[in-house]
């Protein structure tokens, strides 16, 4: 199957420093992919990239196999700009004059679902319903794939959790693929299937979130004995408190000696570990990436 | 029809949860055989998770022989969980167990006293035998 | 893509659009009333040699005069406004707010937004300023020649009449789009379009001279090339020989001592000179070159509109 997104060697470089540099990713047709990195690590690049906003200086990237179809992918920046002097119904105008795919009639029913009037202006909606228009022009353009920056950023948590229920309708209604950031790995922690983590312009961990929670173990036991776990396995992290030592290890649920205890990892441990350990990576053997 | 919840605290994966939820719920008779489960659309409105998840725990479910997909209609369970023992051996363990937790609770013990009691004692019980 | 430009950019079109209409209601009032004036006073046989010629004369120059010390701003003003108001938004806001992150990610490509915006915005800046070169000309030619009759030979009147106020529309819009899309904020946008306009508009001025080599007329009747809607550059004088001189040695046709009379004298030695066979020689653009030069200044208003064009056009497209 065409993957959603692929990208392969891709680069991009603002003056002399690079913003995301050597990075290839695939993500296929219908997930759900979070991407994770702590700011700058090159995120909103990517996604600019991703949906043509700006152009790779090396490599390329590719929506369901092809560059430049504006109308298969829709974005949601940072933010979520609207014109602040339009009315909603002016936005929705906007959005069909522009777009030959737009579907008025979803866009005014989930409006109307939501209780947003068509008559006021957006520069006078909350940040919540804001969220909610910015998310109606962009699903309303039925686009393959959605691409959104930060979308739950500066949102209460009940606008938080509107936004992603919105989101996760659209996914089971169409079919959609989604590629979102976000910093904070909690909010993802139900809706997102696939994680690709960002750090310092590289590409860190690319996987389905199933595999990379199934393939990580939190392992601890005496810290004398940390050293020749660590040898046998490959670790992401270690962390001693006292006599005892975690190690976050690559690995299903190793046999180990019987002071040692493991345990399951989450997404928040896994992303946190990686971050923290800049060289260490979990990218798909090319099978995964199908 | 069935109301899934999650405990987003339990370390379990959310698919998992709801496969669960669903064979408990057959275990206690509040799903039955010809019942439809909810769309994942209708899922996701509740929970707020990936569809992509509903559909996994839906085809475990299948996989499981406890439920079947009809295209357009949706998810119907056909199925039954193998029970342990027969029905009427489950009715009066359950009365005898009514009974031990009322007598706890007349000897002072609170809810977590009881589930910490249950719980060790299925633990070591299934370790003796494991 | 029309519906939004229209939806955008409509409080510059309809404030400009009132603006014109009003400026076109205040010299269609002036020239009804400077009609009714003349035919109110002048004698029959006006246009004349009368005294209650010259007062007719006198009292239309007045209405004119008060008109246009308000009216002669316009080739400066009208091209800073458009230029601030039209160009340096047209990419400045959106950069500013964010949204060009919402236009530029719809189905039409950033490309043809841009063509059609600065399509129609320049079209509708150029039809502006030919409406308002219209009414100048159609205002200015109500009034006798003896109070109007300059086309070429003034500065201020040769730039608010024929193309050149549709060049100078585009010019300044242009530029504003550009600034906006170089600056990406729309008031710096705004304040260095005003100040690249200004200095335009002066760089024209004292270019346009040279717009063609000068004509020479060797004449001993200064009056009659003045009487010609000519636009004068210098004199020179030239000796009986032939050869040209800035200026005749005083020993020749020496002048009397200076009396606090020097404009009696210098007519005095003028008419010396030219009876020693001295000749004035009158650089200077006849009135036949008032098309030739409308289209050289639009012609290089335009092309400049097109280099800032595209320059905007490749910095908003360079991704």
């Amino acid at each position: 199957m065409i993957p959603a997104l692929e990208a392969t060697g891709l680069g991009r470089r603002y003056g002399r420093a690079w913003a995301l540099r050597d990075c290839s990713l695939s993500v296929p047709a219908g997930r759900v992919a979070a991407l994770v990195g702590p700011n700058g690590a090159g995120k909103t690049t990517l996604l600019h990239l991703a949906v043509g906003l700006l152009s790779p200086t090396a490599g390329s990237v590719r929506v369901f196999g092809e560059t430049g179809r504006r109308d298969r992918v829709a974005f949601l920046a940072q933010d979520k700009p609207l014109y602040d002097g339009f009315t909603v119904a002016e936005t929705l105008r906007f959005g069909r004059g522009l777009n030959p795919s737009w579907d008025d009639g979803f866009a005014r029913e989930r409006l109307a679902a939501l209780g947003i009037p068509l008559r006021g202006k957006t520069g006078a909606l909350s940040g919540g319903q804001r969220a909610q228009v910015a998310l109606t022009v962009a699903l309303a353009k039925r686009p393959r794939l959605l691409v959104l920056d930060e979308p739950l950023a500066n949102l209460d948590p009940l606008a938080r959790h509107a936004v992603m229920r919105g989101l996760m309708e659209a996914v089971a209604e169409t079919g959609l693929s989604v590629l979102l950031s976000s910093h904070v790995v909690s909010d993802l922690e139900h809706t997102c299937d696939w994680l690709v983590v960002l750090n310092g312009g590289r590409v860190q961990v690319s996987g389905a979130v199933d595999d990379l929670l199934e393939g990580h173990r939190l392992l601890t036991g005496p810290a004398e004995e940390a050293d020749a776990v660590a040898a046998r396995l490959p670790v992401v992290a270690r962390d001693r408190a006292g006599r005892r030592e975690t190690l976050l290890a690559r690995a299903g649920d190793p046999v180990l000696g019987p002071a040692w205890a493991s345990a399951p990892v989450s997404l928040d441990d896994l992303v946190m570990a990686y971050l923290r350990e800049p060289e260490a990576a979990a990218l798909p053997r090319p099978a995964l990436a199908r | 029809m069935i109301d899934f919840r999650l405990d987003p605290r339990s370390g379990v994966a959310t698919y998992r949860q709801l496969v669960d939820q669903v064979k408990h719920a057959l275990r206690l008779g509040l799903l039955r055989p010809g019942d439809r489960l909810p769309t994942a659309k209708e899922v996701v409105a509740k929970l707020t998770i990936n569809p992509n998840t509903v559909l996994k725990a839906y085809r475990e479910l299948e996989r499981e022989g406890l439920a079947t997909g009809r295209p357009g209609l949706g998810t119907f369970i056909t199925g039954e969980p193998a029970l342990g023992g027969t029905l009427a051996d489950h009715a009066r363990l359950h009365a005898e167990l009514s009974e031990w937790v009322r007598r706890a609770r007349a000897a002072g013990l609170g809810r977590e006293d009881v589930e910490a009691l249950v719980s060790s004692a299925v633990f070591e019980s299934f370790r003796e035998t494991a | 893509m029309f519906w939004l430009t229209w939806r955008q950019h409509r409080a510059q079109m309809l404030v400009t659009a009132s603006f014109l209409l009003a400026l076109g209601a205040l010299l269609l009032g002036s020239a009804i009333e400077a009609a009714v004036y003349a035919a109110a006073h002048a004698p029959p046989g006006c246009p004349g040699p009368s005294v209650a010629c010259a007062e007719v004369g006198a009292g239309l120059s007045a209405r004119y005069q008060a008109v246009y010390s308000l009216y002669g701003w316009m080739p400066l003003l009208a091209p800073a406004l458009i230029g601030a108001f039209w160009g340096a938004p047209l990419l400045g806001r959106e950069y500013e707010r964010g949204t060009h992150l919402l236009a530029w990610t719809q189905s039409v490509s950033p490309a043809r937004w841009l063509a059609v915006k600065l399509g129609v915005l320049g079209g509708a800046v150029a039809l502006g300023g030919l409406a308002l070169s219209a009414m100048a000309t159609a205002w200015r030619a109500s009034f006798p020649d003896s109070v109007a009759g300059t086309w070429f030979g003034n500065l201020g009147v040769f730039n608010m009449v024929g193309v050149v106020p549709a060049a100078w529309w585009a010019f300044a819009f242009a530029t504003g789009a550009a600034a906006g899309a170089f600056l990406r904020r729309t008031l710096p946008a705004m304040a260095v379009t005003v100040a690249v306009v200004a200095a335009a508009v002066f760089g024209l001025f004292s270019l346009s001279d040279h717009y063609a080599e000068p004509a020479r007329t060797v004449t001993t009747d200064r009056a009659a090339v003045f009487a010609r809607d000519s636009r004068l550059l210098r004199e020179a004088w030239v000796a009986p020989s032939g050869a040209e001189t800035e200026a005749v040695p005083m020993t020749v046709c020496p002048s009397p001592p200076d009396a606090g009379r020097s404009g009696r004298n210098a007519e005095a030695r003028e008419r010396c000179l030219f009876q020693a066979g001295y000749r004035l020689a009158v650089y200077h653009h006849p009135p036949e070159r008032f098309w030739r030069f409308q289209w050289i200044e639009a012609g290089i208003l335009l092309a400049a509109s097109a280099v800032l064009g595209a320059a905007a056009v490749a910095r908003t497209l360079r991704r």
